[in-house]
């Protein structure tokens, strides 16, 4: 398998930012190899065209978003899911990745 | 059991409208330029800070006029062409949200559309003298520059619909054949739809021009522009749009869905034109301004949740609340508080989602008196919204350390008010248990 990368989208990508760091760190206590990073939605066509992705994550705050964005992925078959807003709240690195993997495997 | 279906009806109801305004095309590839070119508008209050507040610390005369001309030159390159910067911007992202692939060709005949509809001769003042004299060849700084923001967004937007449109019309394609390559068919593939967007805001700035002594850029500015400006950054406007916004995030939607298409193009205005008077050492014009908003109403973050924090770092016996404060604060410093919003938390909270959305507004207010009864600078510097609390009063005011007072007063003011609310949230939740 080679080497995944998940993208997270929020209002102004601060906030996914962090929550990124705290998956990443997830990801090396658990030994998985993924590339992860934040941006804003306004910045989500580019980095979309600009790179591989293979699965997004919305923030909560921008769960509106979430149909569009998701005709825009259909073509390429990449799956898109809005984070609980329990686990954006607490910044669950762990579970947030979990959820992830599942949707990439 | 009725109240409750009613209320959930409302919070429903009042989402889904939200959402269908924030996230019409147009508003939101708005949002998306605004985001875009935002960099520059930071670094013009840069600028200003050196040139106005730094230099003048230790330079007089014209030495320091000498200085100053580096902070101009930036002001030239940022707010000067502000209307010229954001037509471009948001004909790229109209373009890239209507999914349309040229967002380059798309931004392009938005900015030829919008010098097509400038006036062919502007009044100008000669360096030394004081009258105004008419010329032409030249475009001037307040047609491109931030007066003419909204005329770069509307031309920007109109210009790129219409191209769009065009070019999607398979009828209008020039076909060369098969032999013909295929760079060659498609340098002709925009061709129509351009000659015949450009022509039509000829048209229409050539009546305009030659028939009725007026242009569309002060069209757009005195129909569109002042009126909307006035309104919505009017105290009661900008407090009422501000409100629903972050009535909105305590609903779980971010704040930006209104406020960033209701008000921060019209706050920025006030901000830039701010900005520019300051620069130029003339009477800053407005109170309510896009810093006034970030530096005064969301202390932590939308809702001032620093207060929230600070109250249950004191008072909270719940351990799962004092855990998520330690998580966001630092974040929190910073302005940033989803970890608040959702985690503590605050959406779908009653009793949290009142301080949460009153609070802003009453330290707003204690800036809004402070600033009308000289006791504060206006804020003049557009500082980046994540810029810590107290820091961002100091910068945002041009260096006034009164401002720090005036953010330290409505933060206690907000820490006060958020004590009872907190209290009964916690007792509701024990209740729950």
């Amino acid at each position: 398998m080679s080497k995944k990368t998940i993208m997270l989208c929020c209002a102004a990508g601060m906030s996914t930012s962090l929550l990124v760091s705290k998956m990443k760190k997830s990801a090396e206590t658990l030994k998985v190899d993924v590339d992860i990073f934040a941006t804003a939605v306004s910045g989500f066509d580019q980095e979309l065209a600009s790179r591989q992705v293979d699965c997004v994550m919305l923030g909560p705050q921008v769960s509106y978003m979430a149909d569009d964005f998701k005709a825009k992925l259909s073509e390429r078959n990449i799956p898109l899911v809005v984070i609980s807003m329990q686990d954006y709240g607490l910044m669950n690195g762990e579970r947030v990745l979990k959820q992830a993997l599942d949707l990439l495997n | 059991m009725t109240t409750k279906n009613l209320w959930q009806r409302f919070i429903e109801r009042f989402t889904q409208i939200s959402i269908k305004v924030g996230n019409q095309i147009y508003l939101r590839s708005l949002r998306d330029a605004f985001a875009m070119i935002m960099p520059l508008f930071i670094l013009a209050g840069l600028g200003v800070l050196i040139n106005n507040v730094f230099f003048p610390l230790f330079l007089k005369g014209s030495l320091l006029t000498n200085y100053q001309t580096f902070g101009n030159l930036i002001v030239n390159g940022t707010l000067n062409i502000a209307g010229l910067l954001i037509a471009p911007v948001v004909a790229y992202c109209l373009a890239q949200n209507r999914n349309y692939k040229n967002a380059l060709g798309t931004a392009i005949v938005a900015l030829a559309g919008l010098i097509v509809v400038m006036p062919t001769t502007i009044q100008a003042l000669p360096v030394g003298t004081k009258k105004l004299v008419d010329i032409s060849g030249f475009l001037s700084y307040s047609n491109i520059g931030v007066t003419g923001m909204f005329a770069g967004i509307i031309i920007g937007l109109f210009a790129a619909e219409l191209f769009i449109k065009l070019s999607r019309i398979e009828k209008i394609k020039i076909n060369l054949g098969e032999n013909v390559p295929p760079a060659v068919s498609a340098s002709f593939l925009t061709l129509i739809p351009t000659i015949v967007v450009i022509a039509i805001l000829a048209i229409i700035s050539a009546v305009l021009l030659v028939v009725f002594h007026t242009d569309l850029i002060k069209l757009i500015t005195t129909i569109i522009q002042e009126p909307l400006r006035r309104v919505n950054t009017s105290l009661p406007g900008f407090l009422l749009i501000y409100t629903v916004g972050n009535l909105l995030f305590g609903f779980g939607i971010h704040q930006a869905v209104i406020n960033g298409t209701l008000l921060d193009p019209v706050l920025l205005i006030n901000t830039n034109k701010n900005m520019q008077a300051f620069a130029a050492g003339d009477h800053v014009p407005y109170i309510i301004t896009s810093v006034f908003r970030d530096t005064f109403g969301m202390m932590g973050g939308t809702g001032s949740t620093l207060c929230l924090l600070v109250v249950t770092f004191i008072f909270s016996r719940v351990k799962a609340s004092r855990e998520v404060t330690k998580l966001s604060i630092v974040p929190g410093i910073f302005n940033i508080n989803e970890p608040v919003i959702y985690g503590y938390p605050i959406v779908f909270n009653i009793p949290l989602l009142i301080p949460f959305v009153l609070t802003p507004i009453i330290s707003l207010l204690i800036a809004y008196s402070a600033t009308v009864l000289g006791l504060m600078n206006k804020t003049v510097v557009l500082v980046p919204w994540t810029t810590p609390p107290l820091l961002n009063g100091f910068l945002a005011t041009g260096g006034d350390w009164r401002a720090i007072v005036v953010q330290v007063i409505s933060f206690t003011v907000g820490v006060l008010f958020y004590i009872p609310f907190m209290k009964i949230s916690e007792a509701v939740l024990a209740k729950q248990r």
